[in-house]
C-alpha cells in the first residue's frame, strides 16, 4: 500500500497543487489541501482499497478541503463558487462507473494547469535557487526538509527561500499562466535549466544523502517526461529527456564498490541500463526529426554516441568532436571547448588535444577549474611526458573539491610518478 | 520645478517603523498635500520583489533583484513642487524617512510634469515603479526615449515619468533634524545610478517586463521594475 501510494503521490501531487493554485491563487492553501488529501488516502485506502481513479479521488478530497477552509475564512466567495463547480464535476466523474468518461474532459484541463505551474515556478524573475526549490516543493511534492537535505542547506533557510519565492509571485504579480507561443522560445530554456540543474544535483555530487540525491534524478526525469508530453512540439524538451535518460542509464556503473568514480572509459558497460538507453534513443530521434537543433539535443547526441559504443575503444570520437564543435558555437561556453579538446585528443591523438587546450588556457576563462588541469595532465600522461603530467595532476588534485574526484587524480599522480 | 524624493532604508526598515515615525509621516503628508507641495508619492516594495531587465546583444535578460546591490534599498518616493533645491531639501529634512534611512533629492529634468494619480489602480492592474538606471559597463549610447514614451503612454501602461537631473546635483538627507546632515550626491555609492523613472500600470509582471525591455535604456543601461505597495498592505 505504501508503495502504491508513493506512486500515486508522485503522479498526482503536481496536478492537484496546480489545479488548486489556479482556482484559489493561494499557494500555501493548495499545498496544505494536497497534503490533507494524501493523509486521508493513507488512512482510508488500506481499509477501503485504492479507488478506481485515485487521482480524481484525491482531487475531490483536496478541493472539498479547500472549499471548507475558504468558507471558514469567510472570504473569496467567487473562488469558493468556482471550486464548488469544479468539485461537483469531479465528484460526478468519480461516481460514474463508466470508465469511458475517465480523462476525456478533466485530464486535458488539468494538464494545462500543470504546465502553468511549471512556467510560474520557473519564472525568470525568480532567483534560480528559488525556482528549483519551488518546482520541487510544488510540482513534485518533495518536503521542505527533503529539499533542504538534497541541497545541503538548513531547513529554515530552505523554508525562508520558499516563502520569499511565493511572496514575490504575489507582490510582483508574476502571472500564473503558460507564456504565449511567441514568448516560448525565450521562456522555455529557463524551465529546462531548472530541470537539468535538479537532475545534475542528484547525478553529479556524491556528497550528502545519496538516497535523496538519486531521488532528485528520478523526479527531474519524471517532470521532464510530463513537460515533453505537454509540449510535444518542442524538440529541446525531448532532447533534455533523452540526455537525462542516457546519463541515468550509466548511473550504476559510475561509482565502484568503494564509492570511487569510474571514468566512462573504464566503466563496466554490461552494467549500463540498455532499456533506458533505448528509451533515450527514441526520444532523441523524435527530437532530431523536428530539425530544430539545440544544446540539449546535441548533448544528448553526444551521450548517445557513448551509449552506442560497445567498448570504449569503439567510441566514434571524431563524431563526438564534431558535435562538440557545433555545441561550442551554439553556447560559446569554455567548458564545452574543454570537452571538445578531450574529444579531439581521443580522435586525433593527445598532441592535437593539447594544442586545442593551449588556446583555451591562453583565453584564461577556465583558470582555477580542476578539469582543465586534469585534462592537460591526461594528455601529457598519454604522451609519456610524465614529469609534466605529475605537476598537472598535483595542480588538478589541489583544485578538485570532493572526495572521489580527488582520489582519482591522486591515483593517477602516483601512476605517473612511478613511471618517471 | 518638480523634485523627486527617493526614500531609501536598510532591509529591516519595515520593522523599525514605530508610532512616532507614522505620526511624523502623517503630519508631513498633511502639510505637503495641504500646501500643494506634494504632487504624488507611494511606498514601494523592497529589493526582494524587484526585477531587473536588460537587453544585451539582442537577448532579453530578466533577473531577480534590484538594479544594484546597495546597502540601503529604495522603499518609496514622493514628487514635490518647489521653488528651489534648497526648499526641496527642507521638505526632505522634515520627512521621517530621513531618520528611518535616507532621502535622496533629485530635480526632474523632463518637460512633462508629474500629475496626481487616481487611487487605487484600474481593476486587475498593478502599478510598478520603473527605475531607469545607467550601467558604466555598457558603452552603447541610448537612443531617444520619446518614441517609447509616446507608445507606452498611448497604450495606457505608462502613467508618467521623467528623466532626473544628473547625480552631481543630487542631495541626500540623513538623520533627524536638527541633527540631519545633507550630503552631496545620491544615497547609493554604486557605479550604477538612477537616471530617470516611469510609473507603469500593467496587467502583470510579464507585461511590465515587456514594456521595460523595450525602453532604450534596457540596451544602454539597466531597467528595474518594482511593484508599488498599497497602503495598509503587509
Amino acid at each position: 500500500m505504501a508503495a502504491a501510494l508513493d506512486g500515486v503521490f508522485r503522479e498526482e501531487w503536481g496536478r492537484i497543487t496546480a489545479a488548486l493554485i489556479h482556482q484559489t491563487g493561494d499557494w500555501d492553501l493548495a499545498e496544505e489541501c494536497a497534503q490533507d488529501a494524501f493523509a486521508q488516502a493513507l488512512r482510508r485506502w488500506p481499509g477501503d482499497g485504492v479507488p478506481d481513479r485515485p487521482g480524481a479521488w484525491l482531487m475531490t478530497v483536496a478541493r472539498n478541503r479547500a472549499i471548507d477552509r475558504l468558507r471558514r475564512g469567510r472570504t473569496y466567495r467567487a473562488k469558493v463558487e468556482e471550486l464548488a463547480v469544479m468539485a461537483g464535476r469531479e465528484a460526478g466523474d468519480t461516481a460514474s462507473t463508466d470508465g469511458s468518461l475517465a480523462g476525456a474532459d478533466g485530464s486535458d484541463v488539468v494538464g494545462d494547469e500543470r504546465l502553468r505551474l511549471i512556467f510560474t515556478c520557473c519564472h525568470p524573475a525568480l532567483a534560480m535557487e528559488a525556482r528549483v526549490a519551488l518546482t520541487l516543493r510544488t510540482l513534485t511534492g518533495l518536503s521542505t526538509a527533503e529539499i533542504a537535505r538534497a541541497f545541503l542547506v538548513p531547513e529554515a533557510t530552505m523554508a525562508k527561500r520558499l516563502v520569499r519565492a511565493k511572496q514575490k509571485i504575489a507582490h510582483a504579480r508574476i502571472p500564473y499562466r503558460v507564456p504565449p507561443a511567441s514568448a516560448l522560445p525565450q521562456r522555455l530554456p529557463g524551465v529546462l535549466a531548472v530541470l537539468y540543474l535538479v537532475f545534475n544535483e542528484g547525478y553529479s555530487a556524491s556528497g550528502g544523502d545519496d538516497l535523496i540525491r538519486r531521488d532528485l534524478c528520478d523526479r527531474a526525469v519524471a517532470l521532464t517526461q510530463v513537460l515533453a508530453e505537454l509540449l510535444p512540439s518542442e524538440p529541446e524538451v525531448s532532447g533534455l529527456l533523452a540526455l537525462m535518460l542516457f546519463h541515468r542509464a550509466r548511473q550504476a556503473a559510475r561509482v565502484d564498490a568503494r564509492g570511487d568514480l569510474v571514468t566512462l572509459e573504464e566503466q563496466d558497460r554490461s552494467r549500463w541500463d540498455r532499456g533506458e538507453m533505448e528509451l533515450g534513443r527514441r526520444h532523441l530521434a523524435d527530437a532530431l526529426a523536428a530539425r530544430r537543433p539545440g544544446q540539449y539535443q546535441i548533448q544528448a547526441a553526444i551521450a548517445g554516441c557513448h551509449a552506442a559504443a560497445a567498448s570504449a575503444a569503439a567510441t566514434d570520437w571524431a563524431r563526438i568532436a564534431r558535435l562538440y564543435r557545433v555545441l561550442a558555437e551554439l553556447t560559446g561556453s569554455p567548458v564545452v571547448e574543454l570537452n571538445r579538446a578531450v574529444a579531439v585528443g581521443m580522435a586525433d591523438g593527445p598532441a592535437a588535444g593539447l594544442a586545442l587546450l593551449g588556446q583555451l588556457e591562453a583565453g584564461g576563462a577556465l583558470g582555477g577549474y580542476y578539469l582543465l588541469a586534469a585534462t592537460r595532465a591526461d594528455f601529457l600522461r598519454r604522451l609519456g611526458r610524465n614529469a609534466e603530467a605529475a605537476v598537472a595532476y598535483e595542480e588538478a588534485a589541489a583544485l578538485a573539491g570532493t572526495g572521489p574526484e580527488r582520489r582519482f587524480l591522486n591515483a593517477r599522480l602516483a601512476e605517473v610518478r612511478a613511471r618517471r | 520645478m518638480q523634485y523627486m524624493l527617493i526614500h531609501a532604508g536598510a532591509p529591516g526598515l519595515d520593522d523599525a517603523w514605530n508610532d512616532e515615525a507614522w505620526a511624523a509621516l502623517n503630519a508631513w503628508l498633511d502639510e505637503a498635500i495641504g500646501s500643494g507641495v506634494s504632487i504624488e508619492g507611494a511606498p514601494l516594495r523592497l529589493d526582494a520583489d524587484a526585477t531587473t531587465v536588460t537587453v544585451r546583444d539582442g537577448r532579453l535578460i530578466v533577473t531577480d533583484g534590484p538594479y544594484a546591490e546597495t546597502k540601503e534599498q529604495v522603499a518609496g518616493y514622493d514628487v514635490i513642487e518647489c521653488a528651489s533645491l534648497e526648499e526641496a531639501v527642507g521638505w526632505a529634512r522634515r520627512h521621517p524617512h530621513s531618520w528611518m534611512g535616507s532621502v535622496e533629492v533629485r530635480a526632474l529634468a523632463g518637460d512633462s510634469p508629474v500629475v496626481h494619480l487616481p487611487d487605487p489602480p484600474a481593476a486587475g492592474k498593478t502599478r510598478y515603479m520603473m527605475l531607469v538606471c545607467t550601467d558604466p559597463a555598457v558603452s552603447a549610447r541610448a537612443e531617444p526615449a520619446e518614441p517609447w514614451v509616446a507608445e507606452m503612454s498611448s497604450r495606457g501602461v505608462r502613467l508618467f515619468g521623467s528623466e532626473l537631473a544628473p547625480t552631481g546635483s543630487a542631495r541626500t538627507v540623513r538623520g533627524r533634524d536638527p541633527g540631519a546632515i545633507v550630503i552631496d550626491g545620491p544615497f547609493a555609492e554604486t557605479k550604477e545610478q538612477i537616471a530617470g523613472f516611469d510609473v507603469l500600470e500593467c496587467a502583470d509582471l510579464d507585461e511590465a517586463i515587456e514594456v521595460a525591455a523595450r525602453h532604450p535604456m534596457a540596451r544602454a543601461g539597466i531597467v528595474e521594475v518594482r511593484p508599488f505597495r498599497s497602503l495598509g498592505e503587509e
